[in-house]
């Protein structure tokens, strides 16, 4: 199942560092590894410890110091405007904050960034799934923080990516709803690939793999 | 869901006026401003041809004859009348005397002529100048009775019987004294006096020039007021004032030559300052809406695609306040008219293009300082510090 082709996301000794005025910081450190079709894979890490800024550079957002970032076997612009369109039509995100646009649906927070005519049936069968069926045409105020992390995950899948890039989706969220989170976006996302970042490691229970990132460096778990 | 209809949802949902319909208290200041400054546009600007309409008005009657008198001399001589006979575009010449009639303005006031005819050549010159007797009679021979446009006598508040003219009240440029005895309706803006009253001898008006009112043969108006303006007497020098519709135009034009310029002047100045004024609400604006773009950002969406949404909205709500500031400045402008102007004999073009060009520099500056401003806004724009929540 894990044969080359099938990589999706590679980091090659990937580095960043920013330049904080009068030192240096180094929030990511000569981290590789890669992530294949079908697997979820954890990142687990103390708050500071650079998860935020690896999931940066895997998304194309900041360009490494060093290294490099392989999506589906292509190197990534050093330009976030030059990687959009990859990360547009490959990548689905959630963020800690389900950043819905207060003026639009649920329906329309997902449809507004698909590229393909399938996309509003695949987002009332996804609905069903996740239990948001009835809440597609609601306004995001209207929502619980549970469902209107939901429907970011529906945004994150409308448009059927390859991979999806989760960092700290649960922070915001009870024990409870935060794992309900997590089991959803495992189910949707079997025939994908799955990167969860999250400071609490009891969220990565059915992880394949888990990474542990201490100061910007992966280290053994 | 069949594909078209996801097609049209995923539009809708970055669809320009999806955004502005459903904020309606974001954009009301926007689109109130725009709508607000360019009625006000349209009721300033508007008003201001009613000193052409006016004047065009008043300058009609010289669109049908001329009116000549001597340049150097007193009287019409045998030499003059001959010079004026051998214009071969003449068809017919009668003697006149010419006044003017005050008739105030939207702003200060203009002049319609009035000329005192002899009795027998009235009827024909009226049929000329298609003016009608619709109140009232005409002048007897040698009575002080006077005929005027009926808009005249509207705008200056007269009534059959009321006496005017320089003896009765020294402020009023017709000299000597008439009795309103009826009024004219036509295009031409003129009133007709009697010739053996303005002409009898120790009267004041007898110091007045001697006239001529000269008829063109059918199409040769223009021919016969170049020879009149060529015409020399004996001696070489030109032997006539001219007063022809061009000269009185010309006057007019001189009157309001800088006119288009100060209105130009201020109507760019307002759409400046208004885009100013925009292009900060629409900044303002914005700051609800760094997440909404930070994270469109983030996931892909072309930058340039969304500065595009941007000027979009901007130009809708600017199109949109234009279009209705219009409908409104019209409505005003008509009603201005109606209550206003029409009863004081003041003419306006309610429809008039200059309102509409000068207040489009309304929404294309404002269009263009808001589109600059929110693309500036974006271009600056990390998606990552709008995510990591470290200010942008
Ligand atoms: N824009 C930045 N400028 C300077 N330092 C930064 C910036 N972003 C993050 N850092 C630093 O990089 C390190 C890693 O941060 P981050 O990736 O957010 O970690 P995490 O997501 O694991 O909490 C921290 O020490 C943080 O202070
Ligand atoms: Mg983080």
């Amino acid at each position: 199942m894990n044969a080359p082709t099938d990589v999706l996301l590679e980091a090659l000794d990937v580095t960043l560092e920013y330049d904080d005025g009068s030192r240096r910081v180094r929030a990511v450190d000569g981290v590789s590894f890669t992530l294949a079709r079908g697997m979820f894979l954890g990142l687990v890490g103390p708050s500071g410890s650079g998860k935020s800024s690896l999931m940066f550079l895997l998304a194309g957002l900041r360009p490494p110091s060093s290294g490099e970032v392989r999506l589906l076997g292509k190197p990534l612009p050093a330009s976030p405007d030059a990687s959009a369109s990859a990360r547009r039509e490959h990548v689905g995100f959630l963020f800690q904050e389900p950043f819905l646009v207060p003026y639009l649906s649920v329906r329309e927070n997902a449809l507004g960034h698909t590229t393909d005519a399938q996309a509003s049936a695949r987002l009332d069968e996804l609905a069903a799934e996740i239990g948001m069926a009835d809440k597609l045409e609601e306004r995001p105020h209207r929502l619980s923080g549970g469902e209107r992390q939901r429907a970011s995950l529906l945004r994150a899948l409308a448009n059927d990516p390859e991979l999806v890039l989760a960092d700290e989706p649960t922070a915001n969220l009870d024990q409870t709803t935060g794992r309900a989170v997590i089991d959803l976006l495992r189910r949707q996302t079997r025939a994908k690939g799955l990167l969860v970042v999250t400071h609490d490691p009891s969220m990565l229970t059915g992880a394949d793999r888990v990474l542990f990132l201490r100061d910007g460096r992966l280290v053994e778990g | 869901m069949d594909a078209a209809a996801t097609g049209r949802a995923a539009r809708r949902a970055l669809s320009p006026w999806t955004y502005l319909l459903r904020n309606p208290r974001r954009i009301l200041p926007l689109f109130g401003i725009q709508a607000l400054v360019t009625c006000l546009l349209v009721l300033i600007i508007t008003p201001t041809n009613a000193f052409e309409a006016t004047a065009e008005a008043n300058v009609r009657p010289l669109e049908i004859f001329t009116i000549v008198s001597p340049r150097l001399r007193r009287e019409f001589d045998e030499e003059l009348l001959a010079v004026l006979d051998a214009n071969p575009h003449q068809q017919e010449r009668v003697r006149a005397k010419m006044l003017w009639v005050r008739t105030p303005m939207i702003v200060g006031e203009g002049y319609a002529p009035l000329i005192a005819l002899p009795v027998e050549v009235r009827d024909a010159f009226l049929k000329r100048v298609e003016l009608t007797l619709v109140d009232g009679r005409l002048p007897e021979p040698g009575e002080d009775g006077a005929v005027l446009h009926e808009a005249v006598v509207r705008a200056r508040g007269m009534k059959l019987g009321d006496k005017f003219g320089q003896l009765i009240d020294p402020t009023d440029p017709t000299p000597g004294r008439f009795t309103l005895v009826g009024t004219l309706a036509g295009e031409s803006r003129m009133g007709i006096a009697d010739f053996a009253y303005a002409d009898q001898p120790f009267f004041v008006l007898a110091r007045r020039d001697p006239f001529q009112v000269v008829y063109a043969n059918a199409g040769a108006k223009d021919a016969s007021d170049a020879y009149l303006h060529a015409a020399t007497q004996e001696d070489g020098e030109s032997a006539f004032r001219v007063v022809d519709d061009d000269y009185v135009r010309g006057r007019i034009e001189a009157n309001l030559k800088n006119l288009p310029l100060i209105l130009g002047f201020i109507t760019f100045s307002v759409a400046i300052v208004v885009a100013l004024v925009i292009a900060l609400l629409n900044m303002i604006a914005f700051q609800v809406r760094v997440d909404e773009f930070g994270l469109l950002l983030a996931i892909g969406h072309a930058r340039r695609r969304l500065v595009g949404k941007l000027a979009a909205e901007a130009f809708a709500v600017a199109a949109t306040g234009w279009l209705v500031g219009l409908a409104l400045g019209l409505l005003g402008v008509w009603i201005y008219d109606q209550v206003w102007l029409a009863p004081q004999g003041i003419l306006l073009r309610v429809l008039d293009p200059r309102p509409l060009l000068f207040s489009m520099s309304v929404p294309v500056l404002s269009t263009l300082t808001g589109a600059i401003a929110l693309a500036r806004r974006l271009r600056r724009m990390d998606p990552v510090a709008v995510i990591q929540r470290r200010g942008v």
